[in-house]
């Protein structure tokens, strides 16, 4: 789709301290194999949208890590270009640093496309989701700007600081306020993923009391569509969709997809996820290994059990160790004897040959990247 | 120079769609990873891989070399498959006929050495302490040795040597060798003495345009200095599906420390295709113990000693033993497997039962078993 720029939005992400605090979330380590903004990537590439901004907030490193060399996903390597998007100026003023601003000094990349629609899409989103239909109705009904949203049954149990629309028959967005939790009631959550026209998002991005009040795009463009009531259109979307707002759901969320019914609706035959290669090894067992209902990544060798967990690329799990309900990341250790349940083990740590980490389903313990206990 | 033409006729029906150097090895490598890697850690920027037999396949996976990093700056893969040239069109008549057919692209590298590889044999070293050894020797050709059991050594191609280890005699698959240094196929040519051989070679009919056959005895005939350098580690001549199994499990925990998938590698690293699969599952009932399990395997029923490819399902209920299974293959729920290959996208149905009578290592592929 030569007509349409992606932009995968890094802004939008919620911080869930404490896995983010060195990290972004949309590069934050899913399922021990991808980070959250393969998804939002691998959309847009199913979706053959062949020009990608990235708008990166803040820890370039660990997304420019993740993402390499910024073609792996492109289709073509020559007409397909993606670019970092990064705002220098909000390098000192760091409450400056939104994506409005971010696509307004950088809107060279909309000067360069020929393209009318800009796609934006959250980096943090688990969603296997083809934009096409979408992008196709917005063009037909001729849409400023399409809003996909989703049918929520309880907004406090998920969905936190997205916004939730109410809309007339046709779509029209009525109203809109942030979830705060408070309400137990059946709504239409904003998935952040928004479809809009360029002078649209141009006008929004250029607004000077838009950049003073520090709006967001999402905001200015449902602040323009209330006014104008027209054209500002939410569609929906019926499908599966795992909104990461919180450590509890990152964990829980996490978990669930080791039941096949929720791993099915995100990996689907002919829509790739696509992500980094580490030419690590195949996953090795040792004779005295158990493991049931669990992801294990390449790289990883296993020697004790491991029951309803992730474990991610080169990780150890020692003779006689024991994990469940765990998350455990890239590259840590768990050595001879050593027990651990529902607990999230960042990169690198170690826990000692022996030790016992234990928290529960809901309050599922930490220990930090490069920890040791 | 990677000879990767051959058939490979012994591995079956493995070989009979796949070019043997493309035949799936350790869950998740093709054979030809492990010569191609070689170079790639040797700081060998220029590769050219001499295809022949079912082509296609091993073309495309080769690509520019990039899975292996060969595409960087000053950096050239060249798939080089039999071409028509004014000359007329005709196929590789030979190991040394292959690599004569492509003097001209090694002309446009104008190289000081040419090492010349087999695309399928696993091992993992790099090639300086050779082309040291090949320099400081003042050899024309070394080859690389590896020392094998006194009484295999009549099913090798055997060196002779001198105290200083430079070249005798060589005798091909010899009834009394006197000597127990076999030829790994693994060559360091001066280019200079490489061309003009091979030269001389194709002008000559009776030859068979082979290094093992025609060009080292010519060498050695006429007085050319050959060196060896002796290998140690693990190399293996995958030929047979028995041999092809065994290499498998030489890779897991339970075997030889000296073999298993961390000492074959050492430091360095075996790079191959980035599949897209999905994570690897296993399942509430999953029995797993002593195995090599690659990304987008699935396997909720029982797997012991086995060796296991990307997008493999192992259904539940299902039983497999000291197997290789190659990808994509469904081990349907009720099915047993032992002391086998299973071919990749094979579906081995739950009724089937393969080799349970246990008599050597068989191979199952389009519903049925090879011997």
């Amino acid at each position: 789709m030569k007509n349409v720029i992606g932009m995968v939005n890094f802004h939008s992400s919620p911080e869930i301290p404490p896995l983010t605090d060195q990290r972004a979330l949309g590069s934050t380590s899913f399922l021990g194999r991808y980070a959250f903004c393969d998804f939002a990537l691998s959309n847009l590439c199913n979706s053959e949208i062949s020009t990608v901004g990235l708008l990166v907030k803040e820890h370039q490193r660990s997304i420019l890590k993740h993402l390499g060399s910024l073609d792996f996903w492109l289709t073509n390597t020559k007409i397909g270009k993606t670019v970092v998007m990064y705002n220098e100026e909000a390098h000192f003023s760091p409450e400056t640093n939104t994506d409005l601003n971010n696509i307004r000094v950088n809107d060279w990349l909309i000067y360069d496309s020929p393209a009318s629609i800009i796609v934006i899409v959250p980096a943090h989103l688990v969603i296997s989701l083809d934009l096409r239909p979408y992008i196709k109705e917005h063009i037909e009904k001729q849409r400023k700007v399409t809003f996909i949203a989703k049918p929520i049954d309880n907004p406090s149990e998920g969905y936190l600081g997205s916004y939730l629309f109410e809309t007339d028959e046709e779509g029209n967005v009525l109203s809109a306020k942030r979830n705060d939790g408070s309400s137990h009631t059946p709504a239409l959550a904003s998935l952040g993923i928004f479809i809009v026209n360029r002078s649209v998002l141009f006008d929004a991005v250029h607004d000077p009391a838009a950049i003073r009040a520090r709006m967001d795009v999402e905001s200015k463009l449902l602040e323009v569509g209330l006014i104008e009531k027209r054209g500002y259109v939410v569609s929906r979307y019926e499908g599966f969709a795992r909104y990461i707002d919180s450590f509890q759901h990152y964990m829980d969320y996490s978990l669930s997809f080791l039941q096949k019914k929720d791993a099915d609706e995100i990996f689907k035959k002919n829509w790739p996820i696509y992500t980094l290669t580490h030419d690590s090894i195949p996953a090795v067992y040792g004779e005295e290994a158990r493991v049931q209902n669990s992801y294990v990544a390449n790289g990883a060798i296993i020697e004790g059990t491991v029951i309803n967990s992730i474990i991610s690329r080169k990780v150890t799990i020692a003779k006689g160790a024991v994990v469940r309900d765990s998350i455990i990341f890239s590259s840590a250790r768990i050595e001879q004897g050593a027990k651990v349940s529902n607990a999230l083990i960042d990169k690198h740590a170690v826990i000692s040959a022996g030790h016992t980490i234990k928290g529960s389903k809901n309050a599922p313990i930490y220990l930090k990247q490069g920890g040791r206990l | 120079m990677i000879l990767a033409g051959g058939k490979g006729t012994r591995l079956l029906a493995l070989t009979r769609k796949t070019a043997k150097p493309a035949v799936s090895y350790g869950g998740k490598y093709r054979i030809i990873d492990f010569p191609l890697s070689n170079c790639a850690n040797s700081g060998i920027n220029h590769v050219g891989v001499l295809t022949q037999y079912e082509s296609s396949e091993l073309n495309s996976y080769i690509g520019n070399g990039k899975n292996w990093g060969l595409n960087g700056v000053n950096a050239l893969t060249s798939v080089l498959s039999p071409k028509e040239t004014e000359e007329g069109s005709s196929w590789y008549k030979g190991t040394a006929d292959a690599i004569y057919q492509n003097l001209d692209w090694l002309d446009s590298i104008a190289p000081e050495y040419v090492l010349i590889l087999s695309g399928d044999h696993i091992y993992c070293q790099t090639f300086d302490a050779m082309l040291e050894r090949h320099i400081s020797s003042k050899a024309e050709l070394t080859i690389s040795v590896i020392e094998v059991p006194w009484e295999e050594a009549s099913r090798f191609g055997i060196l002779e040597v001198d105290k200083d280890d430079m070249v005798t005699a060589f005798k091909e698959k010899p009834k009394n060798p006197k000597s127990n240094l076999a030829s790994m196929g693994i060559y360091i040519f001066t280019y200079k003495s490489l061309k003009s051989m091979l030269i001389a070679d194709a002008k000559d009919p009776e030859s068979d345009h082979d290094f093992g056959k025609n060009i080292i005895p010519g060498m050695l005939e006429a007085g050319r200095r050959i060196a060896v350098h002796r290998f140690i580690g693990y190399w293996r001549d995958v030929g047979t599906l028995t041999s092809l199994h065994e290499a498998n499990m030489d890779l897991l925990l339970s075997g030889d420390p000296g073999t298993n998938i961390y000492t074959v590698q050492g430091n360095l690293h075996i790079y191959s295709e980035d599949t897209l699969d999905y994570p690897q599952y296993l399942g509430p009932r999953a029995n797993v113990s002593d195995c090599l399990i690659n990304q987008g395997a699935t396997i909720l029923g029982s797997v012991n000693h086995c060796v296991i490819s990307s997008g493999v399902v192992v259904e539940e209920g299902a039983e497999c033993h000291n197997a290789v299974i190659m990808e994509r293959a469904i081990i349907k729920k009720g099915a047993k497997i032992y002391d086998c290959v299973i071919a990749p996208d094979t579906v081995v149905e739950g009724d089937v039962r393969v080799n349970e009578e246990r008599d050597g290592i068989v191979l199952y592929a389009k519903g049925r078993i090879y011997r």
